[in-house]
């Protein structure tokens, strides 16, 4: 009989597991969802449908996230800012990750098929496949337009909260799609900039690395001057009103600001500055968006 | 052949023998022929189920005026007889072993155990039929076949761990978790007996909400009063909607609360790096999904047989997983 003792083993360390669910990303992606959420109905979303529909998206977000660290476990060794995370330090298997992201993704399927509405899960499902597997395995060592195609799946959370509780695509909910959308490229080649060398090393066709930082920036700003024009949509379509309206054009002014700084100062720091600044446009963005579609609601009870 | 493996074999066939015994029970009252021989031992006076020839029928209705015979039924309901009787002649067989085979002699209190389930199932089978389906009989009577299911089955994979076959993995950091698993999981499992003998499965046509509603009206009360009046038939049920709503919806609620036990206690397991905990944590968690599934689709598509039957048989093999699971937590010294 065995009598080996391996209560060291079976000791799982969840703080590693709950790195590889990259939670600041999901946060982000379950933030944008629950906003679609709220903007799809007048009044109050069901409690079922916030509820279910949130832990089901999170959780689909966490699994994707799972996978592109195992897709991604070799470049991850290479590069000195991903060097530490559980996968290339050994601190988690790689079988034992691939199983963790099929647990998130069956219960996320699971709970958004039954407890929401099977479109939900459908559109989701698309969605992580798209990220973990189109995105990290093929497209990001494909072109150098990868997060441009890359950036549908990111953009997919708020038409996700939207179909969650009307069980439809609307046409609205693409408008959300779309500023994400848009808004992907200059947000992540900020990024990109500034870990160019990394990028190089880690041979992955980044646009900085391929067509040059001049290039990239330009791109940015171009990029930008869309997502202005962009963000403007929702009010133009009747979607939101003008307190929207305000804060988009103070958030978008502020960004322009940031990236025509950029294309003239070549610092790196600027374009560190410039992908931290997009990420609080993003939520700012969303929040003036959720607010604004209750100002109704307040002032009547007023 | 080797007394050892004399004794695997018996309790492999002991294993499969209860489970098929398990499995049968659940066909034969999910088909309403749990009344099918309306008297006990025999089937309307026989111990073979009458050939049924025309006369014979008007005859056999004479006397049982209020069941008439059925062929099949009483066929199904005979067969699950049957495959008991062999079970129980297999650890009455057993148990003469341990007492007249010296080699045998350390599983005295084993089939002593076994042998005196065996008979009080016997016992529960007859006032399955003569109580009329009485609801706490029925679940008493699956729990009982679970338990004696799960006794031969922790018993062989005891004897295989010592022939070497199956090695435990000794890690007894588990066990208070893996406990809690199989008490949650024997509530749960009660429930769900309790929802079937009461017919309350069809109670919430929908899902995940009940009648349209999270917390439809209720009577858990009433639902749950253990001991009813005897004489009673309660074939197709006798409680009141709010009352099958409640054990419906316990059942449900209890679904979540297990559910989620069992699937951390499978992804702890499946996420180790020792082998066999790994294995059995990815068969708990493909069970559990089954079950889960399996559970909601009787729902969906209004209680179907094989569905139905399947919930039943998935049930026992999940507890068996966690029997497993069990067996590697214990870390005995020898």
């Amino acid at each position: 009989m065995s009598n080996r003792s391996i209560t060291d083993i079976t000791d799982v360390v969840w703080h590693d597991y709950l790195v590889l669910c990259k939670p600041k990303v999901v946060s982000l992606i379950v933030f944008t969802a629950v906003v679609g959420m709220f903007l799809a109905t007048p009044g109050m979303v069901p409690w079922d449908v916030l509820l279910f529909g949130t832990v089901g998206i999170g959780l689909a977000a966490s699994s994707a996230a799972t996978i592109n660290h195992v897709v991604d476990h070799r470049i991850d060794s290479i590069m000195a800012r991903t060097k530490q995370r559980p996968l290339p330090e050994g601190k988690v298997s790689i079988v034992n990750a691939i199983i963790f992201a099929w647990f998130l993704g069956t219960i996320s399927m699971g709970v958004l098929a039954f407890l929401v509405n099977p479109l939900t899960a459908g559109l989701t499902a698309l969605s992580l496949i798209g990220y973990g597997f189109i995105y990290s395995m093929f497209l990001k060592r494909a072109t150098p337009q990868n997060i441009v195609i890359g950036g549908a799946a990111g953009a997919a959370p708020p038409v996700l909260g939207w179909t969650a509780v009307t069980g439809t695509l609307d046409p609205n909910a693409l408008l959300l799609f779309l500023i994400i959308f848009v808004w992907t490229p200059p947000h992540f080649w900020a990024l990109a900039i500034y870990r160019r060398d990394d990028y190089a090393a880690a041979d992955i066709p980044m646009l900085p690395v391929t067509h040059g930082t001049a290039f990239t920036r330009l791109h940015i700003l171009l990029y930008t001057i869309l997502l202005f024009i962009v963000t403007l949509l929702p009010y133009l379509v009747g979607m939101s009103g003008i307190f929207y309206l305000v804060g988009a054009i103070l958030l978008g002014a502020g960004f322009l600001y940031y990236t025509i700084l950029m294309y003239f100062n070549h610092e790196d720091k600027l374009a560190m500055q410039t992908f931290s600044y997009s990420i609080i446009y993003l939520m700012l963005l969303f929040a003036f968006l959720l607010v604004d579609h209750y100002i109704p609601m307040i002032a009547n009870n007023l | 052949m080797n007394p050892n493996n004399l004794l695997t074999n018996i309790l492999r066939l002991g294993c499969l023998l209860t489970l098929m015994v398990i499995v049968l029970g659940a066909y034969v009252r999910l088909s309403d022929a749990g009344l099918g021989c309306p008297d006990w031992p025999g089937c309307y006076g026989k111990l073979i189920v009458p050939e049924g020839s025309s006369s014979q029928i008007e005859e056999i209705n004479l006397v049982y005026p209020e069941r008439p015979f059925e062929k099949d039924k009483a066929w199904k309901e005979m067969l699950h007889r049957y495959l008991a009787s062999v079970l129980g002649f297999l650890v009455l067989t057993l148990t003469f072993l341990s007492w007249f085979k010296k080699q045998f002699s350390n599983i005295r209190f084993f089939s002593g155990i076994l042998l005196a389930l065996v008979i009080f199932q016997g016992i529960l089978g007859m006032w399955t039929v003569t109580l009329l389906l009485k609801p706490i009989i029925v679940m008493l009577h699956l729990l009982g076949g679970l338990t004696i299911l799960s006794l031969f089955y922790w018993k062989l994979l005891r004897e295989q761990s010592m022939n070497g076959v199956f090695v435990s993995a000794g890690n007894n950091k588990l066990l208070p978790l893996v406990v809690m698993g199989l008490i949650v999981l024997f509530c749960q499992i009660s429930l769900g007996g309790w929802t079937s003998s009461n017919y309350a499965a069809l109670a919430c046509p929908d899902f995940p909400t009940c009648q349209g509603k999270w917390w439809p009206k209720m009577n858990f009360f009433e639902g749950f009063v253990l001991w009813r009046e005897l004489g009673v038939d309660y074939e197709g049920g006798t409680l009141d909607s709010a009352a099958r709503t409640a054990i419906h919806v316990a059942h449900r609620i209890g679904s979540v609360i297990a559910g989620g036990i069992i699937a951390y206690i499978g992804l702890r397991c499946t996420l180790s790096n020792h082998k066999h905990l790994k294995m059995t944590g990815i068969i708990v968690l493909i069970l559990l999904i089954t079950q889960i599934l399996l559970g909601i689709s009787n729902v969906k598509f209004n209680l179907p047989l094989s569905i139905a039957v399947a919930h039943n048989g998935v049930a026992a093999l999940l507890l068996l997983s966690l029997v497993t699971l069990l067996h590697h937590c214990k870390c005995d010294s020898n």
